[in-house]
């Protein structure tokens, strides 16, 4: 039986978790989801011989889906900005996050001993992968300002509360990744072991 | 008549009165992101000192947003496209009041 803890910040400088089976499991499957939806675009392609001869194969639309688009938000306010921006960094943007995500994926399906060990450069890509995936969630668990509330009374039956669940501990794990980073910017501020977890599914 | 004169004063020294730095880079409230995760965002992406970070993190929560950088187009394009990395809501503006 496996105790899983959240990420600390050992002496050499590595960030340490330990995952039980369930949530080894629960986390590869969220982060597939996540590479699967990053991948290239089918919606609205626009395929613009020229674009494509410079290598700009870029949309100008916010994608349909509602977690793709938060994903991949608009910058600007005025649509036309947007398209152009999107135009030339969709394509990047996209595939840093996926390259986050399969960082986490590799990591999880080569653990040891169920133990997480992460350098610096991972460890930010495991911080980028987690708030993907919950920004992710967010969306369709409709989470607001007020919400929480309500999601935590969801019925036992209800097929949103085991979702919620996993939210909730993807943002206490996520939390104790940002102190564990933040200890490196903050010498000074000194953490108290967090506290166990366990999902409830 | 002097009052007059020191309050146009201050606002001359305001960045957006600065013609060759008029763009910013807003960030949006999100139900979603950690408090604590944007602050390591703010401080990561721009180098700002973790007291500066918050005080930006907290106003963004409290008021909805934030300018968080002002710059060039070009800088402003790329401030955006990191906090996009990040999963920040982001955008740049002109007036910095869209």
């Amino acid at each position: 039986m496996v105790i899983s803890s959240a990420f600390l910040r050992h002496g050499d400088g590595s960030f340490v978790a330990i995952f039980a089976d369930t949530e080894k499991e629960v986390l590869i499957n969220l982060t597939e989801q996540l590479i699967e939806i990053l991948a290239e675009r089918v919606d609205a392609v626009h395929t613009d011989p020229l674009a494509a001869m410079v290598n700009m194969t870029g949309h100008d639309s916010p994608p349909d889906d509602e977690v793709l688009a938060r994903l991949l938000p608009n910058a600007c306010a005025d649509p036309v900005d947007s398209a152009d921006f999107r135009r030339f960094t969709e394509t990047e943007l996209r595939s840093k996050k996926r390259s986050h995500a399969l960082v986490v994926r590799s990591n999880l399906l080569n653990l040891e001993k169920s133990t997480v060990r992460l350098n610096e450069e991972s460890a930010q890509a495991w911080l980028g992968a987690l708030n993907d995936i919950r920004l992710a969630l967010g969306v369709r668990l409709n989470v607001q300002e007020q919400s929480h509330e309500q999601l935590e009374l969801l019925s036992p039956d209800d097929p949103m509360r085991g979702v919620y669940a996993v939210y909730t501990w993807l943002g206490w794990l996520q939390e104790s990744l940002v102190q564990a980073l933040m200890d490196d910017v903050d010498e000074d501020d000194s953490h108290e072991d967090e506290e166990g977890w366990e999902i409830d599914a | 008549m002097m009052v007059k004169t020191e309050e146009k004063a201050d606002e001359l020294t305001l960045p957006s009165f600065l013609i060759d730095r008029p763009w910013v880079t807003i960030v949006w409230d999100d139900p979603v992101n950690l408090m604590s995760y944007v602050t390591y965002v703010f401080v990561t992406v721009f180098g700002y000192s973790k007291e500066r970070a918050t005080e930006l993190m907290l106003k963004v929560h409290n008021e909805g947003r934030a300018v968080v950088s002002s710059g060039s187009r070009e800088e402003m394009e790329r401030d955006v496209q990191r906090l996009h990395e990040f999963g920040l809501w982001a955008t740049l503006s002109h007036d910095g009041d869209k």
